[in-house]
């Protein structure tokens, strides 16, 4: 709690305002089971919510004192759709409510109901306020750039109040901070799959194939861009084999000799898709081989035999994957 | 002072503590230390953490049957608003919430309770109105956010009362599909990033419904549903083999949950034989409390909701004196079958 809650804080039923109130003390029966240890701060703050909730009391101090029981228990759904009522029925500044909302958020990011208040509160206000929201995610991103909630939250902005023009870049700008950042790789096949004024993924394909191949080959060991490659084929197996730049980074990364368990699934993948091997990408497989002359196995199952070996924790998976190599022509 | 340090050492245990954590469940039981009141909203699913973590120890007689059903059955909504279960005392002043709902009937399924006994067609046409013309579900007739979590409580609720008609499957299936990223992981919602919690709900939401089915790895079987082989190499992909956890998202650290949440999806696949399992283990008891429990990652205290998540994974991973689990119920097997 911070600001104007710092003050040592004074017992609700201390206060003059609140004397014509009796509080109404929670019901937990006779037999409560997982009881919890509440403060005496907690309990009275409730108390007297529960009080002005069943006299459905929309004014000014009720107003504030969900405030306070927000500040004590931001996760409580009944106080934050009362506070909600009440901003309705006492026609608030939702601009102020915006920016205590902005307050609150910054110390419980990862707050569910919040984030919820923050979407009611951005529709009503409507496209106006699509830049600050922008910004505030922004924000939130400088502390944590992989906040759940506030991706899905721009993504709402986005769809429902519009403000595409700068997101493709943004998603640049964060890669380049953190290539290995995957929300900033979601967030970019989200653009240029749903941006307007991008033209959809077939027009997009080519230039962000080529984005990244550039990011797989600074860090190959990245999860991200080669997911992101897939998903650009919209994963489907005979575009991947169809496309030459595919095999090509493939063959770059075993080049390089480290690094190479994604080129090595991606090879798996495109093999088990009929694609035609070049001897230049055969011959950087047995370069990787530990046992180069592994007499009959296929390109395919000699691949998954390395994998066993540079990625052990999955070795189960990759000598069931050697199972299910289709037949070679 | 030298034993201390000796205690601390030994802390990074070899073995399972099972005792220390059947103490730690019933510590909770009897009462949740005063942080938890920030959480006092979801009391119901703190109560499902520690009765459903006490049911996987083989523990249920440390509690009072009883008396978790009386307070459970308190909390169902009242006749004249709609019947499904409200979320602790706190909101018996509001409307009902379906994750309070998933946990109270989990509960009671798992202290033995014949769920024939609950009055499920009011219960489940208040439910149907929670369904979103996407497929998804709002938690709560008053709005909140919607996602897949709350999909994976409608199906679990109508798996648990043997009644479809609280959902439309159709369109859930249709919601869940539309979740699924390009990576072959889910987001709570379309376009979100994939994750592991997500995941789960998608999963398993889909083997309730029935819209899996066996053998799914087989060649033969080609999921129209979903795209079942991307999402194996997702999920195993989360393994990591820095220390063998499970991580939630690409290239974010490992936490103890994501064991189950990941784990619990490979075993649905019936793809947990791919998972290694002893780096697993090795990982999972790093994060084991030596005051009971589990905490999120080493060497944080422990909390309820990562402790039930390390002893749901302790169950799959056949820990020698735990209980099987229904994965896709979130209770245990024989709960799930109600003897």
């Amino acid at each position: 709690m911070k600001g104007e809650e710092e003050r040592e804080r004074i017992p609700i039923k201390e206060r003059p305002e609140w004397a014509d109130v009796r509080p109404v003390p929670q019901d937990d029966g006779p037999n409560p089971v997982v009881p919890i240890a509440y403060t005496d701060e907690f309990s009275e703050t409730m108390d007297y919510f529960r009080a002005v909730y069943l006299a459905d009391e929309r004014s000014p101090r009720a107003l504030h004192l969900t405030k306070e029981a927000i500040l004590l228990n931001s996760g409580n759904y009944t106080v934050w759709q009362f506070r909600r009522r009440i901003l309705d029925a006492l026609n608030a500044d939702l601009h102020e409510e915006l920016q205590f909302l902005d307050q609150i958020t910054r110390e419980n990011a990862k707050n569910y109901q919040i984030w919820h208040h923050r979407r009611w509160l951005a529709e009503k206000l409507g496209e106006h306020v699509a830049n600050k929201e922008l910004e505030f995610t922004k924000e939130i991103f400088c502390k944590d750039p992989k906040n759940y909630h506030a991706w899905s939250h721009r993504q709402w902005v986005l769809q429902a109040l519009g403000g595409w023009e700068g997101e493709l870049a943004y998603c640049s700008e964060l890669i380049k901070d953190d290539i290995f950042n995957n929300s900033a790789w979601n967030q970019r096949y989200f653009v240029v799959s749903k941006s307007p004024l991008l033209g959809g993924l077939e027009v997009m394909r080519d230039p962000e194939v080529a984005y990244a191949i550039e990011a797989i080959l600074t860090k190959p060991e990245n999860e991200s861009p080669w997911r992101y490659l897939r998903g650009l084929h919209k994963n489907d197996g005979n575009s991947l084999a169809n496309d030459p730049r595919v095999a090509s980074v493939c063959l770059d990364v075993l080049a390089g000799k480290t690094d190479y368990v994604h080129a090595l699934n991606m090879i798996l993948d495109l093999l088990c898709h009929r694609h035609q091997p070049s001897k230049e990408l055969k011959d950087a497989v047995d370069a990787v081989s530990p046992d180069p002359n592994l007499p009959d196995a296929g390109l395919a199952e000699n691949v998954c035999s390395i994998l066993k070996l540079v990625d052990p924790i999955r070795a189960n998976y990759w000598e069931w994957r050697k199972s299910t190599v289709p037949a070679q022509d | 002072m030298e034993d201390e340090e000796l205690w601390d050492f030994d802390s990074e245990s070899l073995s399972f503590e099972k005792d220390r954590h059947v103490l730690y469940l019933e510590m909770m039981y009897q009462l949740l230390p005063a942080p938890y009141q920030g959480q006092e909203i979801n009391r119901l699913t703190l109560a499902y953490f520690v009765i459903s973590g006490l049911d996987i120890f083989g523990a249920l007689d440390r509690i009072d049957k009883e008396a978790v059903i009386n307070w459970v059955l308190s909390l169902q909504a009242h006749p004249k608003n709609d019947r499904t279960f409200e979320n602790g005392e706190a909101a018996r002043l509001n409307g009902s919430h379906l994750a309070s709902t998933y946990c109270a009937l989990a509960i009671l399924k798992t202290v033995g309770y014949d769920l024939s006994q609950i009055d499920s067609e009011v219960l489940l046409k208040s439910m149907k109105t929670l369904q979103q013309p996407n497929g998804c579900f709002m938690p709560i007739h008053t709005g909140g956010e919607t996602d897949l979590r709350f999909v994976f409580c409608a199906a679990a609720i109508c798996s648990m009362l043997k009644n479809w008609t609280g959902m439309d499957c159709e369109k859930a299936k249709e919601f869940i599909r539309n979740c699924q990223s390009y990576d072959g992981g889910f987001g709570l919602i379309p376009g979100a990033e994939s994750h592991g919690g997500a995941t789960y709900c998608a999963v398993a939401s889909l083997k309730l419904m029935g819209f899996l089915g066996e053998d799914l790895l087989s060649e033969k079987a080609s999921s129209n549903v979903i795209n079942v082989p991307l999402l194996l190499d997702w999920s195993l992909q989360k393994q990591a083999f820095e220390d063998g956890g499970f991580r939630g998202r690409a290239n974010k650290p490992t936490d103890t949950c994501y064991a189950f949440w990941v784990g619990g999806t490979l075993r649905i696949l019936q793809a947990d034989k791919f998972i290694n399992e002893e780096a697993l283990r090795g990982f999972l008891l790093t994060c084991q409390s030596k005051y009971g429990g589990f905490s999120k990652f080493p060497r944080l205290f422990p909390d309820i909701y990562h402790s039930y998540y390390g002893f749901c994974a302790f169950s799959m991973l056949r820990e020698p004196g735990l209980n099987p689990l229904c994965v896709e119920l979130g209770i245990s097997a024989i709960a799930a079958i109600g003897l």
